[in-house]
């Protein structure tokens, strides 16, 4: 059986190593990316399961990575969980607008985080389910 | 002062006097244009057209007397100086009128043209000096919100890196941890927590001062919040052998604020009982509706702690401070919660107080709009103090097959939001919070002022397109339907308060009908005030 595959994008190496090895630790495979240009290929290449995206990016910020995801044919699907250091009140409610499923700033609680990250696939995959292919 | 001609505003009234102040006027080297007006309404709407360099003013016109004559100047043109023509008698006033805002005052009978010119160049002087220190602060204060942004942000990065890795060697994911190690690893994850909730408060702190915190109220159980709030703060209060209760009014009304918010100011408040309570103490939460302004709820927590001591009980909202005879023996933290637990509460609608003997515990007290909605309805359905024409309610019914996620259902809303007023002509419109109650956060009540007839046709459309919209599909919305419920017409003979009250009866009912469900309170008439 396929294990649920989980893209982390964040410029930060250490950070990613971090959420991989959270990530992993919980029976996730990872892929990862460092800036928004390539979070669009690898997404093409590898078609994750589910993104953690950080806003604050170099080549296409966060928002441009969601804008690039919703308007694509093969990736709207892809549920996106937004992880920032960018404050709430300026990026919540737009990163929602934009497509988001849920936003978290840095840090998070890592009970909760992955808490949503499950509901959040598991929302995505009965509403695939259900839709007429 | 430059070649051109000084524009002088002249309000006078006493013929005399003006053409003597005339006078002296261009008896002097500078330059000038007059305009005179004798009544006040006349030399107010003149500076419509253009404002003057200057304002000479007599205080008794004839549509004006006294302290309102030189109050209602300064608000229409608060960046023009003002020099007050006085009698020998009213001196007292137009000194009064200096302190608050006028450049200086005359008396009538000892102008000479030196006197007056002088008067003049340095009430232009002094205005042009106070208003660039003016630019210039607002300049620092946004400077500042923004390095302090700026910061936080470049804080949280490292922060969010520490957090990661110590709880990752904290779960053992980094190999076995023994228990010494353990309670390291546990300390260092409760600093960078206390870390984190410093940066945070220093932005809201930030924020607070520039008037940028956005609160989004909705109708919420107090009671919820309460409950969830003490849950939160049981282990701090266990850990300190402090007793943490709560005492809640049956009949508590729903009320119309900013969950998030409000829970905000009740663990800071709970956080700082707990933190001046010595061990074996208590902190007791409570909340009832206010005795004296059925209006608000009114929440306390009481604690059995030091006190305060009477001169800090002025101050202890304010930013940065800190009571020297309140020692808690541990960190004491930025001064800052306080502070924002009382622009939170202001910005509800709210106020909030403490009342304190040294020695003998405190009570900060804090009160909160009750959820009325006849009140939010009154600016959507009126207009010109009557009850508009028509007006629809809206119901969008999602049906997510599973729980949504943490911030979905938000989405949810305004993705469907964005619908609606792409379909219909909204003239305004509020959107129902879905009661507060959790489990019937699958419905969208949307009331707008609209006509009725544009609605029908457009109905079909909505339908069409919210059900055709593969993002809510996605986001677990699977049955979307919307139906406009016509209100019925209102007598005449009512008072407006009543039309809307009736109004506001009728959507409740609506609401209630549509959903099937028995346990939306309806605060207007307190008829499910003791509502579980």
């Amino acid at each position: 059986m396929n294990r649920t595959k989980i893209m982390i994008v964040d410029d930060d190496p250490e950070l990613r190593m971090a959420l991989k090895l959270r990530l992993r630790a919980n029976h996730y495979d990872t892929v990862s990316a460092c800036d928004g240009y390539s979070a669009i290929a690898l997404a093409q290449k590898e078609h994750p399961n589910l993104i953690l995206l950080d806003l604050g990016l170099p080549a296409g910020d966060g928002y441009v990575v969601l804008k690039r995801l919703r308007d694509s044919d093969t990736l709207s699907d892809i549920p996106v969980i937004v992880l920032t250091a960018r404050d709430p009140q300026a990026n919540e409610d737009r990163s929602l607008e934009a497509g988001a499923a849920a936003f978290f700033q840095k840090p998070a609680d890592n009970h909760e985080l992955l808490e949503v990250i499950q509901a959040t696939l598991r929302n995505a995959s009965t509403a695939a389910s259900s839709l007429p292919s | 002062m430059s070649d051109q001609p000084t524009h002088v505003l002249l309000i006078e009234d006493n013929p005399g006097d003006a053409d003597l102040v005339r006078l002296r006027l261009v008896e002097g080297k500078t330059p000038v244009q007059v305009d005179c007006f004798n009544r006040l309404a006349d030399g107010l709407a003149s500076l419509t057209a253009e404002a003057p360099s200057l304002i000479l003013l007599d205080l008794n016109l004839p549509d004006s007397h006294g302290s309102e004559t030189f109050r209602k100047v300064l608000e229409k043109a608060p960046d023009v100086p003002i020099v007050i023509l006085s009698g020998q008698e009213d001196e007292a006033l137009a000194l009064k009128a200096v302190h608050q805002g006028v450049q200086d005052y005359l008396v009538k009978g000892d102008i000479t043209s030196k006197h007056l010119e002088r008067a003049m160049r340095y009430a232009v002087e002094r205005q042009a000096l106070l208003r660039s220190l003016e630019i210039s602060r607002k300049q620092q204060l946004e400077f500042k919100n923004q390095f302090l942004s700026h910061v936080s942000h470049e804080l949280r990065t490292p922060l969010t890196c520490i957090h990661q890795y110590v709880s990752l060697l904290y779960d053992g994911l980094a190999g076995p941890v023994t228990p010494e190690q353990h309670d390291h690893l546990s300390t260092i994850l409760k600093s960078v927590n206390q870390l984190h909730a410093m940066i945070r408060d220093l932005l809201e702190a930030t924020r607070a001062e520039a008037g940028k915190i956005r609160i989004e109220q909705r109708c919420v159980a107090l009671g919820d919040l309460l409950q969830q709030a003490v849950v939160m703060m049981q282990a701090a209060a266990q850990q300190k052998r402090v007793g943490l209760e709560i005492g809640l009014d049956r009949r508590l009304p729903l009320i119309y604020a900013d969950p998030d918010r409000v829970l905000e100011i009740l663990l800071n408040l709970i956080d700082n009982a707990i933190k001046f309570t010595p061990p074996e103490g208590s902190v007791v939460v409570k909340a009832c509706l206010a005795d004296a302004d059925p209006a608000f709820v009114y929440v306390s927590v009481t604690d059995t702690g030091s006190g305060i001591s009477p001169e800090a009980i002025p101050l202890i909202f304010e930013r940065l401070y800190q009571d020297p005879n309140r020692v808690d023996g541990n960190r004491t933290g930025l001064g800052l919660g306080l502070y924002i637990a009382h622009e939170l509460v202001t910005l509800h609608g709210g106020r909030i107080w403490v009342s304190s003997q040294p020695g003998d515990g405190s009570t900060f007290s804090f009160t909160l709009p009750v959820y009325s909605l006849a009140k939010l309805l009154l600016p959507v359905i009126t207009q010109q103090e009557r009850l508009r024409d028509s007006f629809v309610l809206v119901r969008v019914a999602l049906t997510p097959l599973t729980q949504p996620p943490r911030g979905n259902w938000k989405a949810i809303c305004q993705q469907c939001l964005q619908l609606l007023r792409r379909c219909v002509y909204v003239d305004k419109d509020l959107v129902l919070p879905p009661m507060g109650i959790s489990g019937s956060e699958e419905n969208l009540f949307v009331v707008a002022s609209t006509d009725m007839a544009r609605v029908n046709i457009m109905m079909t459309r909505i339908r069409g397109q919210l059900e055709s919209c593969t993002e809510l599909k996605a986001a677990g919305a699977l049955r979307v339907t919307a139906e406009p419920l016509e209100l019925p017409p209102v007598a005449a003979t009512d008072s407006l308060e009543q039309q809307v009250q009736r109004v506001a009866d009728r959507v409740t009912e609506s609401i209630m009908h549509n959903l099937g469900c028995k346990n939306f309170a309806a605060n207007d008439n307190h008829k499910n005030a003791d509502r579980e």
